[in-house]
């Protein structure tokens, strides 16, 4: 088990596509660390430049106490998960399993014993005779993990490896990868693009966009205080609600809403608020007038899209190009309540929200304003 | 060159046409209007191999007979074992099989590496050097091969089996072929094999070759089909008789024996008995290769 | 270390792996391309040392009545071979594409011939064509024509080697179509069908356009083919009889490694592959305005 350290790594493709750009990164021995972003953001050219698939075009990167730059992947003793599991078709699940260690010229009985051992720590015991094409999706996925994990790695490379599965197979193998992370504690470094998945499995996570970091923390504190408008952006389902608004004298005007915040400089911002931090009341708290369009009872709690007056915030972290309704100058808003508030489309409602739970960027540089 | 070949076709439902799913027996009449068609076609198709083989087993007397004899009195094998002790056939077979063989194991080798490194890995000069070895496709052999054949005969191989091998061990049909191939196969099953520590070899020869059966069956069987069925090269590189190949001693022989035709039918039926045979074992890989590429010729 | 790293750059491991396949292609196949057309401007018997003699090959070959004439016999087969093969296979195919009794053995019978070698094939027709014994008298007596003296008269044994090659060849056709016939979606004859039309009606207006890049790459295929026929008419007829049946790879051998006369058969190899070209060149064109390609 090793740290893995990224100092100022750069990886340009052919054609000049900059995956990354100037990542410095470290992640500590026996860490599980997310690498979170939209597709195309270099999290996994990130993790193929650990692999040894990538070599990257500056800066190192380090395994342990070890520059492996120049490390082909066989040598860096590291393991990888694919997303579409990469098992060999043509290969039992023993083979499989077997394959790493086969490789490295372990003795035949130490590898019977570690497959063994694997198998039972991942319940695949009755599938080991078994061809990849007669496993279903989950087992398929223990297969994988299984064959990265065998041969005791220094570090543990997943690409997005639940993204096949079913969501209910997903909340089940998250646990268990949780639990295997807490039981073997090898550094792992685990790419996806699922925010669930980034908040509940981490220690820390990276988010990243467009070949850069973006923000590194613990995922509560990056969910907490996002660092600048694609963070705020792309953390968080439903997405934080962004309106463009302007802050003058310590006093902040976002369309209907007003409120006071002391020592922010004057100038452009936008104004970010998590649908959760809404309430259907006003109370006294700052509060902004809001026309119910659609409502998502959703059990524990109901969703309720609508708009209210001013203008949205792009962050670069949209999925897609939603085309936003713009009827006059209004900014779309989602809010979440208790499952208690019965709420009909059309109806208009004042929101109110804690000034504390507002969150204000510079709307030119992105950055947080604390 | 494009990426795809000129044309391309689902193959495997030629040879399994009959599932009848969900139409059970109403559609299935025992004659159909198409019978008229197919029969004489199918009767077309077959006459010239029927009558070689009666002719086989014929005496001459019976061969020289008009209106032509077609059930011969007394079926007489003994015509096969008397061109075997006529003619170094066992030999031409041999020399033929012993050709075939290597060439067919060389190109499976030497188009796999090749075919491999096309495909995967990004060195100078590759595109350059595959489109020129594409290039070598489009030129028939016959333009090429008096020079061919001077390189050939400075190379001390004239008139030796080697002669048919070397030229052959790899060709720009089985790169491309199979880089076509080992580009559909899954990238990660590689990277993935390479972080458990195989070498680039070890990747090709344990993880892509055993999942490119049906590329390697295709191409094993052109290739066995375009050797053994090779007839301008051997003719214009082996002189002793013990040398020939099968073709080419079928030509000597049926110069010898223009007025013996039941033996001469009967060296021809023994000619094709291997590729006869290869045909009905492995059906499917003839017609891919057919369908896929024009193996003929 | 990096020793190492160049021993595992992909530059390295690329070549090494090509390097042994590439030397085969160009030794065998490159060099030769470029000798080949070196050897057309010398006097070379590929014996003495050759002698640069310029275009003169060339120009000798326009006055060469034996050129001229096994060109034009190339000519008669092509534009015969071709449209008779490929149609033949089309016509086999669209009728071994129905579901009935025997189907399979029917199939065999049209495929078989596909794998039988050209000097086989040959050797079993020149016994079916015997003008004395042959079976093919006797059945076209009884059908109240010929007798016919095939291979060796001089009017009809071209036409006799076409017959065989087309015999030969149809199986090939067959199978292309074949495949090609199987990947039209069934639900395009059935709208077409709901729509009105009549099956003559859908064959034309569905099935053959579809066909396209099939019937482009067999007519392309089967040209190229036909240019080089050899074995058949070394076989057979010797060029013969009189030089009825000369084409041009027989007596670019003839010359070449019976009369010693390398040089001149190297331009005649350059002629051919430049007409190959050429009628490739312009079938493509034609098959780029005329085929309808899927994707």
């Amino acid at each position: 088990m090793a740290e893995v350290v990224f100092d100022g790594v750069t990886k340009v493709f052919p054609g000049e596509t900059v995956a990354l750009d100037d990542l410095t990164l470290e992640i500590a021995d026996g860490e599980f660390m997310i690498l979170v972003g939209p597709s195309g953001c270099g999290k996994t050219t990130a993790l193929r430049c650990v692999a040894g698939l990538e070599r990257p075009t500056r800066g190192t990167i380090r395994v342990g106490d070890r520059v492996v730059n120049d490390v082909t992947p066989r040598d860096r003793d590291v393991a990888m998960v694919f997303q579409n599991y990469a098992l060999y078709p043509h290969m039992s699940v023993y083979r499989n399993l077997a394959f790493g260690l086969r490789q490295r010229r372990v003795p035949k009985a130490e590898i019977d014993r570690r497959v063994r051992e694997i198998s039972a720590m991942l319940g695949l015991d009755d599938l080991l005779r078994r061809r990849p094409a007669q496993l279903s999706g989950g087992q398929r996925q223990r297969v994988a993990m299984g064959r990265a994990l065998v041969r005791e790695p220094r570090a543990f490379l997943l690409d997005e490896p639940l993204s096949n599965l079913d969501a209910k197979l997903r909340v089940q193998m998250r646990a268990e990868l949780k639990r295997l992370h807490a039981r073997l504690g090898i550094t792992t470094i685990y790419v996806t693009h699922d925010q669930t998945e980034a908040m509940t499995l981490g220690d820390r996570i990276a988010v990243m966009s467009n070949g850069r970091l973006q923000q590194l923390g613990a995922p509560q504190e990056v969910y907490d205080h996002p660092a600048n408008l694609f963070v705020a952006g792309f953390i968080g389902s439903p997405p934080m609600n962004l309106v463009r608004g302007r802050a003058e004298g310590g006093r902040v005007v976002a369309g209907d809403l007003t409120f006071e915040r002391s020592r922010i400089p004057d100038g452009e911002v936008a104004v970010g608020i998590r649908p959760e931090a809404l309430s259907p009341s006003a109370d006294g708290t700052p509060s902004f007038e809001f026309l119910v369009d659609v409502v998502e009872p959703l059990g524990d709690e109901v969703v309720v899209h609508g708009t209210t007056t001013g203008s949205t915030v792009e962050t670069g972290a949209e999925e897609e190009e939603v085309p936003t309704q713009v009827e006059g100058a209004r900014a779309p808003i989602t809010a979440r309540f208790d499952p208690g508030v019965r709420l009909a489309p059309g109806e208009r409602l004042r929101l109110g929200v804690r000034p504390d739970r507002i969150h204000v960027f510079d709307l030119r540089t992105g950055a947080a304003i604390p | 060159m494009s990426e795809r070949t000129l044309f391309e076709a689902p193959v495997e439902a030629i040879l399994k046409p009959l599932p009848d799913e969900g139409e059970p027996t109403r559609r299935r009449f025992l004659f159909s209007g198409w019978h008229l068609v197919l029969l004489p076609l199918a009767v077309v198709m077959i006459v010239p191999l029927l009558w070689m083989l009666i002719t086989s087993v014929e005496t001459l007397n019976e061969t020289r007979h008009f209106p032509p004899i077609l059930v011969p009195h007394q079926i007489r094998w003994q015509n096969y074992t008397q061109v075997l002790r006529q003619a170094p056939f066992a030999r031409w077979m041999l020399n033929t099989l012993i050709v075939t063989t290597l060439v067919v194991i060389g190109n499976l080798f030497f188009c796999s590496l090749a075919g491999y490194a096309f495909a995967r890995f990004r060195f100078f000069g590759r595109d350059v050097v595959f489109l020129l070895v594409l290039a070598t496709l489009m030129v028939p052999f016959q333009v090429i091969m008096i020079p061919t054949f001077l390189i050939v005969r400075k190379l001390g191989l004239i008139d030796t089996l080697w002669a048919l091998v070397v030229p052959n061990l790899a060709g720009a049909f089985g790169i491309f072929l199979l880089r076509q191939f080992f580009r559909t196969l899954p990238i990660e099953l590689e990277e993935a094999a390479r972080i458990d520590g195989a070498s680039r070899l070890g990747v090709l020869f344990k993880i892509v070759l055993p999942l490119s059966g049906p590329a390697l069956a295709t191409l094993a069987v052109v290739t066995f089909l375009w050797t053994w069925n090779d007839f301008l090269w051997p003719l214009i590189t082996l002189y002793t008789p013990t040398h020939y190949t099968l073709q080419v001693g079928l030509t000597t022989f049926q110069g010898a024996h223009q007025t013996n035709t039941h033996l001469l039918m009967a060296a021809n039926v023994m000619s094709m008995v291997p590729v006869l045979l290869l045909f009905f074992l492995a059906q499917r890989y003839f017609i891919r290769g057919i369908a896929t590429t024009g193996l003929k010729g | 270390m990096n020793v190492r790293r160049i021993a595992q750059s992909e530059h390295v491991v690329g070549w090494a792996f090509a390097l042994p396949a590439v030397l085969l292609v160009v030794t065998f196949g490159i060099v030769p391309i470029v000798w080949s057309a070196l050897m057309s401007f010398q006097r070379n018997n590929l014996l003495a040392p050759p002698q640069w003699i310029g275009l003169e090959n060339y120009r000798a070959l326009g006055r060469d009545p034996l050129f001229k004439a096994s060109m034009v016999h190339a000519v008669v087969y092509t534009s015969l071979f071709v449209p008779l093969s490929v149609g033949g296979g089309l016509f086999a195919a669209i009728a071994l594409n129905r579901k009935v009794v025997g189907i399979r053995v029917y199939r065999m019978a049209v495929f078989v011939p596909v794998v039988i070698s050209s000097i086989a094939t040959a050797i079993m027709f020149l016994w079916l064509f015997d003008p004395t014994f042959g079976l093919a008298n006797w059945i076209l007596g009884k059908l109240g024509l010929g007798p016919f003296g095939f291979f060796t008269s001089s009017d009809g044994a071209l036409y006799s080697i076409i017959a065989m090659t087309v015999w030969g060849w149809i199986g090939f056709d067959a199978i292309i179509y074949l495949a090609a016939l199987q990947g039209i979606p069934q639900e395009l004859v059935e709208a077409a069908a709901i729509d009105g039309a009549r099956p003559w009606g859908i064959f034309r207006t569905i099935t053959l356009p579809l066909l396209g890049p099939a019937t482009l790459f067999l007519v392309v295929f089967s040209s190229i083919n036909a240019i080089q026929l050899f074995d058949e008419v070394y076989l057979l007829t010797n060029g013969g009889p009189g030089t009825s049946t000369y084409v041009p790879v027989f007596y670019l051998y003839q010359l070449a490694f019976a009369q010693g006369i390398a040089g001149y058969a190297a331009a005649i190899a350059y002629v051919l592959l430049v007409v190959i070209l050429i009628l490739t060149a312009i079938q493509l064109w034609v098959g780029k305005r005329l085929v309808y390609y899927a994707s």
